[in-house]
């Protein structure tokens, strides 16, 4: 090992990491190894490299394919001092075509054939470009499209996002979609009239974009990729202005990306591209670790990295002989008795007993064997809700801190989000939805501070008109005196103002927009002393949260469809939130960095962590190894490496199977620095018995080593 | 509390500390958020900030170099279309030929680092260095006001701290640094503001001194701010019990917020979740 350089506050380097940093400034290398050979470790001592040589900073590209992976080059930035200066740009593909759109905007939207040329455009969120989907397909399904498919209407518009997506980050006509889905279509016949129904409605969605300047995420990819890099105004902007590359994870990236950089290359002085030879995770999203693989074709050498530093050698052996088994290979010599340190079988009957057992032994690492909780990881090949909600609750009596890649409950379940809805509503009787009384007693109890839920139900019955009126709760000095001292008259007159606030607005005659009102309903009543928000800094958070979600999506609501008479954005949003087409908000998981991860397995592995500790839950489940259902779209066929017309055999089925299964194993052992708990449970979470290939591999280990301890 | 080590200090988070120092440490070190509103009318402030956006942008684009015909054809409405003829018009000139178009600077300053995001840096190499900041608030704040401004003493002390970054070989001392800021409000009067190394040296302290006072409230407590009319205008004014209903817009000296945060742009796309 040989010190750092200077400036940079890295882990001592290895020779492989301090050649590769240290590369001359114009030299392009196409770094790879396995996962956790400290390639990372290089690229920032690359980035620390560049910046102690005097290249200005905002010369420097830093290239990721997913946000989370640029947290070290984040980190790196935000927390070393750095030379005066500017700062280098760490962006997505995403994220440069968005910055390079709204630049150069004026020069190429006629030329793309939008039809507002001028106005500028208006760039969809997943949750918005979700909703104008929605809103294309509707008159579809009321001609009967989809009708023999049995589907949740979110995940029918997700697909269909999801092919457009997939046509512009690997490079085909979106309007080629049906026809690539059909050809490969091995099932039943009256199957294919859905690929035809798919593709009416992506050329409706894109069209209707085009006519309102609506820019999801696949029209972003094809805009830059189409225009703005073909461009020689672009071009030249961005030639100009970086000079350096860090190009981190290719593997993970799309061919788009990979075509962009392949051209862009010769014009850099120097590069640095780091491939993860066993990645590929993000295949749904349209990965493609062979066109990563050929962009060491364009660079001057190529930097193979020795073995992870991170997974000991029984951890190594123990993924070698899973893989065997996986492809039933396994035989004896494979298998030495260190092996047995690697892991522990965890059996259990039931489901419960199966996160019981888990949460047992994760309180004996942590409380017996001072193991620190963020040294461990559950993980599965799905996380539901209840799953989730079981482990965390579980942990949490044995006080040991939890955290998960997303927390269990949606925005719109916090009982803050509820009571500011109840509000909503009523205030707005014109839009004819009312509160139910139990939504107004809770409204109520969340407001009003020191309102228990028996006063609160006191002033429901005594408070609550007749139903004809429009607005329901009656003034607190109509109700009878014995019950207004029940209710306490402080109560009262907090309960009197909210509703004065209420009666105002509504005499006013004018609709605010739904996020000005909550801003003002919370800063004027629910935040001041003696109601429920005052206190609670962490409602004040979940509050900031929606507003921030309704103005978003006024915003690209808005131009669109306010002229439309009567209409109102507001009202839109709640139907929406209701009907789930706007669901995917959450807060955001807790930092708390000591604490067990709880977390779907490819989450895990894509966040590019290692822990001492891993526990696979439930080993027998097929999620292991089969691929989600999605009967609109498919990553393998829609991928530059399936050839067109080639028909989705069985067989393909079961290979692309296998390869995920082994790729997972992969990804997790090499994340893993100690041991791995396999979890089995005979009966699944939903009652079943489950036999996948994950757990057949690892029966067909245990007997191997049964009957190897047996012969010895 | 302590600052967190990835603290950068700019002239937003200074500003609001002068103001109030409770509010710097709710905003910036509890980042605690708190949605009431700031200043009234709400949807006109609104339009008049995205107006603002456009306008930056619309001058970023010509800035680099795109038909003035193109840009222009984005003016919505005749508020925009006049501040962009404005611009064309009175733009501040002559102008050294090469450009820095929204260009963020850092520094570390004894040990604290300091950021910034330039509307547009131009410079004539070994000659000056010009600061221009396109200011598109209501009214033209008196040039008492904006000289105390945080902006105006950070802006010319990093570009002064970074110039080396632009050309090794060149070493520029303050007299060589000029900051103008162009009102849409008045686009015929900007104001001027020529450096010094005096300037240099006097801001260096105060920017010190700042963080410093800030560094002890750390290690005590943020008070609330004693001059209570400025409450109106915060958003947190329920939160410290100081009145209930936001103030007019037309009380705001500086309308705009920059975005002087690391500068990384990711797109929407998904994380991989199965």
């Amino acid at each position: 090992m040989i010190n750092p350089l200077p400036l940079m506050n890295l882990p001592k380097l290895s020779s492989e990491q301090l050649q590769a940093a240290q590369a001359p400034l114009n030299r392009k290398i196409f770094l790879q190894g396995e996962p956790g050979s400290g390639k990372t470790t290089a690229g920032l001592a690359r980035l620390a490299f560049l910046l102690e040589s005097g290249i200005p900073a905002e010369q420097i590209l830093i290239l990721l394919p997913q946000r989370t992976l640029a947290k070290p080059y984040y980190d790196y930035l935000t927390q070393n001092p750095l030379p005066p200066g500017s700062l280098p740009t760490i962006v997505t593909l995403g994220g440069l075509s968005q910055r390079t759109i709204q630049l150069f905007w004026p020069a190429i939207s006629a030329e793309a054939g939008f039809a507002r040329p001028h106005q500028p455009p208006l760039f969809l969120t997943l949750e918005t470009a979700q909703y104008y989907m929605s809103k294309v397909v509707e008159p579809f399904l009321n001609q009967g499209y989809f009708e023999q498919l049995v589907i949740d209407r979110n995940r029918l518009y997700s697909q269909l996002l999801d092919n457009l997506n997939k046509a512009a980050l690997i490079g085909f006509a979106h309007t080629t979609l049906g026809e690539r889905l059909k050809q490969a279509w091995n099932g039943q016949p009256q199957h294919l009239i859905l690929f035809d129904q798919a593709q009416d409605c992506m050329n409706a969605f894109r069209e209707y974009c085009m006519a309102n300047n609506l820019l999801d995420f696949s029209l972003q990819i094809e805009l830059f990729i189409h225009y703005l890099w073909r461009s020689f105004l672009v071009r030249n902007y961005l030639h100009t202005h970086f000079h350096h590359l860090i190009y981190d994870n290719i593997e993970e990236d799309a061919p788009a990306a990979h075509d962009v950089i392949g051209e862009w290359l010769p014009v850099f002085d120097s590069a640095l591209l780091i491939y993860d030879q066993q990645g590929g995770y993000r295949v749904f999203l349209g990965a493609d670790p062979q066109s990563a693989a050929s962009l060491a074709d364009f660079c001057d050498e190529i930097v193979e990295f020795p073995p992870n530093l991170i997974c000991p050698p029984t951890v190594r052996q123990f993924q070698s002989a899973l893989v065997k088994a996986v492809q039933r290979q396994l035989t004896h010599e494979e298998l030495t008795p260190p092996i047995k340190t690697a892991f522990s079988h965890l059996p259990a009957r039931f489901y419960p007993e199966m996160v019981d057992q888990v949460c047992k032994t994760i309180d004996e690492l942590v409380h017996q064997k001072q193991v620190a909780p963020s040294e461990i990881a559950v993980l599965a090949p799905f996380m539901s809700d209840s799953l989730r909600f079981s482990l965390m609750s579980r942990l949490e009596e044995y006080q040991i801190p939890a955290r998960s890649h997303r927390p269990s409950r949606s925005l719109y379940d916090e009982p803050a989000v509820r009571t500011l809805i109840t509000l909503a509503k009523l205030a707005h009787p014109h839009w004819e939805m009312p509160p139910s009384r139990e939504e107004i007693r809770s409204m109520l109890v969340h407001c009003i501070e020191d309102l228990d839920l028996v006063r609160a139900d006191l002033l429901m019955q005594m408070g609550f008109t007749a139903k004809k009126q429009s607005f329901p709760l009656r003034p607190f000095e109509e109700i009878g005196e014995d019950g207004r001292e029940r209710i306490t008259y402080s109560a009262g007159l907090r309960y009197s103002r909210l509703r004065e606030w209420l009666l105002n607005y509504i005499e006013q005659g004018e609709e605010e927009e739904l996020d000005v009102f909550f801003a003002f309903l919370f800063g004027e009543v629910l935040s001041q002393p003696g109601y429920g928000f005052h206190d609670h800094l962490d409602d004040a958070a979940v509050t900031a949260r929606v507003i921030e979600s309704i103005k978003k999506f006024r915003q690209v609501i808005e131009p669109v469809r306010s002229q439309q008479p009567g209409f109102s954005v507001g009202m839109e949003y709640l139907n929406m939130v209701g009907q789930g087409v706007i669901s995917a908000l959450y807060l955001p998981p807790s930092e708390e960095e000591d604490a067990v991860l709880i977390s779907p397995a490819y989450s895990f592995i894509i966040n590019n962590r290692s822990v001492r500790f891993q526990f696979w839950l439930d080993c027998g489940n097929y999620g292991w190894w089969e691929r989600l259902f999605q009967p609109l779209t498919h990553p393998y066929v829609l991928s530059r490496n399936w050839q067109p017309g080639r028909l989705w055999t069985d067989a393909d089925e079961y290979e692309t199977n296998q390869q995920s299964l082994i790729r997972i194993i992969r990804g997790l052992t090499y994340r893993c620095r100690e041991h791995i708990f396999l979890c089995t449970s005979r009966i699944n979470e939903r009652g079943a018995e489950e036999r996948g290939a994950l757990l057949l591999a690892f029966q067909g280990l245990l007997r191997r080593l049964h009957q190897q301890g047996g012969e010895s | 509390m302590k600052l967190p080590p990835d603290f950068s200090f700019s002239q937003n988070n200074l500003q609001d500390f002068l103001e109030c120092p409770r509010r710097f440490e709710l905003r910036y070190l509890l980042r605690q958020p708190w949605p009431a509103i700031q200043s009234q009318p709400v949807v006109e402030h609104e339009q008049h900030l995205r107006r603002g956006e456009i306008f930056h942008q619309m001058v970023q684009q010509h800035q680099i170099g795109l038909p003035v015909d193109k840009i222009g054809a984005q003016a919505y409405d005749q508020t925009l279309l006049g501040w962009w003829e404005d611009y064309l018009g009175s733009m501040p000139q002559p102008l050294p030929e090469h450009r820095l178009v929204e260009h963020t600077l850092q520094s570390a300053h004894s040990g604290y680092r300091f950021i910034a995001k330039f509307d547009l840096i131009a410079i004539q190499p070994g000659e000056k260095m010009i600061i221009v900041d396109w200011k598109t608030s209501r009214r033209k704040p008196p040039r008492a006001i904006l000289s105390q401004r945080i902006q105006t003493r950070l802006y010319p002390f990093l570009l002064w701290k970074c110039s080396g970054a632009f050309d090794q070989a060149i070493s520029y001392s303050p007299e060589q640094i000029e900051m103008i800021y162009w009102f849409t409000a008045d686009p015929l009067s900007p104001e001027r503001f020529k450096y010094s190394q005096k300037q240099a040296e006097r801001d260096g302290e105060y920017l010190l001194e700042l963080v410093q006072q800030v560094e002890h409230h750390t290690q005590t407590y943020f008070p609330l701010t004693s001059q209570e009319q400025r409450c109106s205008l915060c958003v947190y004014r329920s939160l410290c019990n100081r009145g209930i209903t936001a103030g007019n817009i037309d009380d705001e000296i500086d309308e705009e917020v920059d975005d002087d945060r690391l500068d990384i742009a990711f797109d929407q796309i998904g994380e991989t979740e199965f």
